[in-house]
């Protein structure tokens, strides 16, 4: 089923997806000021969404991605109680280049054309919206299928290639060439209050039902310092984010007055991939390591974590952080 | 397309005479020079002679017998320093050296020795007026790199040996990028000493490097033993090259060394130097019009080495992505001049140096430069 992007063709085996796509194509030609909605009720459903404190509504209620389970529950007397209890599905979806198997991912399992445009993008395969030529999602198989237009064996030949340094002076920061190539300092003058910031956190928790009923997934949103745009879950913290990246990059929204909001410890890896995309705040209710520290210096990102108790701790980008005090 | 511009490094490919005479010392000759009478050990010493006089007349020495054969350029750079400076000496030296003269000087400061530098341009020229100057006072040596490895400067070396011969203070010349590209004339420019590898653009194969030596330096050796002259005295030999050749020389070396400088006076020197300054001026241009990369210009080129900076990106990542993605030999980072990169302003990072070779083409530089044109765009 085509599901009417501007930029690329998504094809769908599982009814779920379709329609995911279908309400996201709508918003995307209202964010990314897209001139072919001329649907009447698209616009209106967006507006509707606008007003609440997301755009989107988080679609993880699906029973699609929670499974039950009969578990015993013990205590320390030996006392036991069976019930059923609602676990995360996890299942392997293989991701396709132009045909040619790349990676599989343990994931939960949907927002599988997300997943896909997003891996790829962060990886340094697709450049623009306008390289992808079709996304052939089979959720039944768990194989998403991403055809890219123009040469891909340029990044192909990079991919997962170590950066060498010969020793003989200051070395990089990166560790993959991909990585190095396409991550920049990211330039933008957002500022966000300490009470933006907590009340945002505080939303991420509030969006995600499906942890609650099994706590098992990370949660991920994008959010402007009033409101969560986009919200993703997903067993894999890394999973949730490349979601996030591929819906931004296949509905063209900008990113430079965003903040990528994890539940996920604050490494390199999830640094470069906010830098790469150029998302300059990035939040998490973990702490961060020492080479995403060194990340966010040198690549311009704010960099928050140990959100907890109504307070944060900024590692890096303080001048982002808008506390009202004088001086 | 593999593509090989790391010859300020080490050149690649050697020409094929090169590569032969190498093989042929070690199947057919392999005896120790100088060290025997049989028919082996005489024709040994015979390449080791041959590569003797054409290094000489490469260099502009007339006598054969002032040209010494080390294992490096650094080793008759160490020998030369730690030969000739003693505790309380002054020594000055140019702020474009190799750590192949920086390091050994370091050393000897901490011995006593007193050393200065003379500041450079951020091109890398020698400021010839400081070097007037400091020349005013006292000094035992000035050290001088011809050409820089890091941009391809080329020294004023006429003007500096004119300066130290007025002064009356020997001139050591580092011509470690410039024997083989660069025209030499030792004695007529009354160098003091001269230093220079076999395996950069002289075209051998490591392992063998130069030392010249003027008559009147009372230079002493690094280290004694066995020269195959003079057995029977206990004393190292006073004369040049023995007194500073001791043990076995490298023999394939030095066979290949000798057909490697007799490829350049074949083909003509400055056919092979407007060849690299050609493809390197050519690749100035055209890195310039690359939006975000900078070259870091010398003054006078001298050489084919090129440096320059992807806006943004460390050196060792681009040159990562150059291998990796196209197969492009280029140096990174700080090219064992440390100080050289300070003088032009690009410590600690260093830079990308390009450098090609008597058989680079300009099919390679072009794909070079697309190479690099693709990395740019893709970084956007």
């Amino acid at each position: 089923m085509k599901a009417g992007y501007n930029c690329c063709a998504v094809a769908r085996s599982g009814e779920r997806g379709a329609r995911s796509g279908e309400r996201e194509a709508g918003s995307r030609e209202k964010e990314a000021g897209g001139t072919n909605s001329n649907e009447p009720n698209e616009r209106q459903n967006f507006s509707e969404r606008k007003r609440m404190n997301f755009v989107e509504e988080p679609d993880n209620l699906s029973v699609e991605q929670v499974a039950s389970a009969m578990v015993g529950i013990y205590d320390r007397r030996g006392k036991r109680l069976e019930q059923y209890q609602d676990v995360i599905r996890e299942r392997p979806v293989t991701l396709y280049l132009n045909g040619r198997e790349m990676v599989t991912l343990l994931c939960a399992g949907h927002h599988l054309d997300e997943l896909a445009a997003g891996f790829f993008y962060a990886e340094g395969f697709l450049n623009s919206p306008e390289d992808i030529l079709g996304i052939d999602v089979n959720d039944e198989a768990g194989a998403v299928n991403v055809s890219a237009g123009g040469d891909v064996s340029i990044p192909e030949s990079l991919w997962q290639k170590r950066t060498i340094s010969s020793g003989c002076a200051k070395g990089s920061l990166f560790y993959f060439s991909l990585d190095a190539l396409l991550s920049k300092p990211v330039k933008s003058d957002i500022r966000i209050t300490p009470g933006q910031l907590l009340d945002r956190v505080e939303d991420l928790n509030r969006l995600s039902e499906t942890y609650r009923r099994t706590h098992g997934v990370h949660n991920t949103a994008l959010a402007e310092p009033d409101r969560v745009v986009l919200f993703r879950d997903d067993i894999g913290r890394h999973n949730a984010v490349d979601m996030i990246v591929g819906h931004v990059f296949l509905h063209g929204i900008p990113l430079w007055d965003k903040m990528l909001i994890t539940t996920g410890r604050l490494t390199s890896e999830m640094l470069i991939k906010a830098a790469k995309v150029g998302i300059p705040v990035v939040v998490s209710r973990n702490t961060a390591t020492s080479l995403a520290v060194e990340l966010a210096v040198s690549l311009e990102v704010t960099l928050i974590g140990h959100v907890r108790a109504g307070k944060f701790t900024v590692y890096n980008g303080q001048e982002r952080i808008d506390a009202g005090l004088p001086g | 397309m593999p593509v090989y511009l790391d010859n300020a490094a080490t050149s690649f490919p050697k020409p094929k005479a090169v590569i032969e005479a190498a093989g042929r010392a070690l199947e057919c000759v392999g005896a120790s020079p100088g060290r025997g009478a049989h028919r082996h050990a005489r024709e040994a010493m015979a390449i080791v002679s041959d590569c003797r006089r054409k290094a000489a007349e490469v260099l502009g020495v007339k006598d054969p017998d002032r040209i010494v054969f080390t294992k490096n350029a650094t080793e008759s750079i160490n020998l030369v320093l730690k030969g000739w400076l003693r505790p309380g000496d002054r020594v000055l030296y140019s702020a474009m050296e190799h750590n192949s003269v920086v390091r050994p000087l370091s050393k000897l400061a901490s011995r006593g020795v007193n050393i200065e530098m003379i500041p450079c341009s951020p091109g890398g020229a020698l400021d010839l007026g400081v070097l007037k100057l400091m020349l005013r006072s006292e000094a035992r040596l000035v050290v001088l790199v011809h050409v820089s490895n890091v941009n391809g400067a080329l020294m004023p070396v006429a003007e500096a040996a004119e300066e130290c011969a007025r002064a009356r203070v020997p001139l050591f010349l580092d011509a470690a990028q410039s024997a083989g590209v660069q025209p030499i004339e030792a004695e007529e420019l009354g160098i003091g000493m001269l230093a220079c590898s076999g395996h950069k653009a002289l075209l051998g194969p490591a392992g063998v490097g130069i030392l010249y030596v003027r008559p009147d330096l009372d230079v002493l050796p690094l280290m004694e033993g066995g020269t195959g002259s003079r057995s029977e005295e206990l004393e190292q030999p006073e004369f040049c090259p023995d007194r500073y050749e001791s043990g076995t020389p490298n023999l394939p070396g030095l066979a290949g060394l000798c057909a490697g400088i007799g490829y350049i006076l074949e083909t003509g020197m400055n056919r092979i130097r407007d060849n690299e300054i050609g493809i390197a001026h050519h690749l100035e241009n055209e890195l310039w019009q690359i939006p975000g990369v900078r070259v870091l210009e010398p003054e006078k080129r001298g050489s084919g080495a090129v440096s320059f900076l992807v806006a943004g990106m460390n050196p060792a990542d681009t040159g990562s992505i150059l291998d990796q993605a196209f197969d492009i030999a280029v140096r990174t980072g700080l090219h064992c001049a440390p100080l050289a990169h300070r003088t032009i302003g690009t410590f600690p990072e260093g830079t990308v140096r390009i450098s090609p070779g008597f058989s680079t083409t300009m099919e390679n530089a072009e794909y070079f430069l697309n190479g690099l044109r693709w990395l740019v765009t893709r970084r956007g």
